[in-house]
């Protein structure tokens, strides 16, 4: 009744080609998960808010709330 | 300006601002590219239950960990040049508004208008009305007429301060015997602060900038009040 034999060489090399491929794979899904989480609904953000965006009417809302020195509420 | 919690850059302001947020992001996401690979290869080194002893070399890893890097670098370095190209754009400035730093107060000259300047103090915790922000406000602002090119000459009286404003993307230093020139424009109305930027003695936490962006026709009846109130 004999052992089978150990492998003996090799270990190094099949542990990389296990888990440098996971590692690339996890790094480039973190990568592809902030872009889509992040990155895109940002820029989408920002271009609904201006696309949408009257300043006239923000301005006259923000004179009214007293936020500016420069141009006081229209009642005053 | 920064509200409580807040983890990124202030709402952008300015058209810059906004091409250095989605600036950052993609850089913060290639931060979390190679952070995740060196993290996976770390926890795979800690768990290893056995080291090969007898590896010298690797010609074909070092070719990786050399050109993968510079890779990264280009992509980083591209959308970085391009911006920094874009801040040195030609254009025409509507508006030449020069801010002084002095201990502890900025000063504003509207030399376009004849005889427009003014000294602007942070307003003391103790004189706030309610809704004012503390260490943020000043007593006078500098109006700005929204949706126009301004440029701003920045320089000092005394020591070194630095001129910046978070939400514009704005970040001078003011030096003394020297003029710092930026150009900016901001997109909305609204009132938008900064503080002093770089140390400059016992109250450099309490020289507050205020930057007020109103319509033209507004910013004109401003200037024609403040010159006649001189």
């Amino acid at each position: 009744m004999s052992l089978p034999k150990p492998v003996m060489r090799g270990m190094l090399a099949k542990r990389l080609r296990f888990h440098l491929p996971i590692a690339f794979a996890l790094a480039f899904g973190a990568a592809v998960m902030f872009k889509y989480t992040v990155t895109e609904p940002r820029k989408r953000a920002y271009a609904e808010f201006y696309k949408q965006y009257d300043s006239v009417k923000e301005f006259n809302a923000m004179r009214e709330a007293g936020i500016f020195e420069s141009v006081r509420p229209s009642g005053e | 300006m920064a509200h409580p919690s807040q983890l990124g850059f202030q709402d952008a302001a300015s058209p810059l601002m906004e091409e250095l947020l989605h600036f950052h992001d993609h850089a913060l996401m290639i931060v979390f590219l190679i952070s995740t690979m060196v993290l996976y290869i770390i926890v795979a080194m800690v768990t290893a239950k056995f080291t090969d002893k007898l590896v010298l070399d690797s010609q074909e890893i070092e070719i990786i960990w050399t050109l993968l890097p510079a890779i990264i670098l280009i992509l980083i370095a591209l959308p970085s040049l391009r911006i920094l190209y874009l801040m040195d754009e030609i254009n025409d400035p509507h508006l030449t508004i020069k801010a002084l730093g002095h201990q502890w107060y900025w000063s504003y000259e509207y030399t376009d208008y004849e005889d427009l300047g003014f000294d602007s103090y942070m307003i003391p915790t103790q004189d706030l009305t309610p809704g004012q922000f503390r260490l943020l406000e000043a007593d006078h602002r500098m109006v700005i007429p929204v949706e126009s090119p301004i440029r701003v000459l920045i320089s000092a009286e005394d020591v070194l301060h630095s001129w910046a404003i978070p939400a514009l993307g704005v970040k001078v230093d003011a030096v003394p015997g020297r003029l710092n020139q930026t150009t900016f424009i901001v997109n909305r109305p609204g009132v938008f602060y900064g503080q002093c930027s770089e140390i400059c003695g016992a109250n450099h936490s309490f020289m507050p900038i205020v930057v007020e962006a109103v319509p033209l026709e507004h910013f004109e009846n401003w200037t024609s009040l403040m010159i006649e109130d001189a």
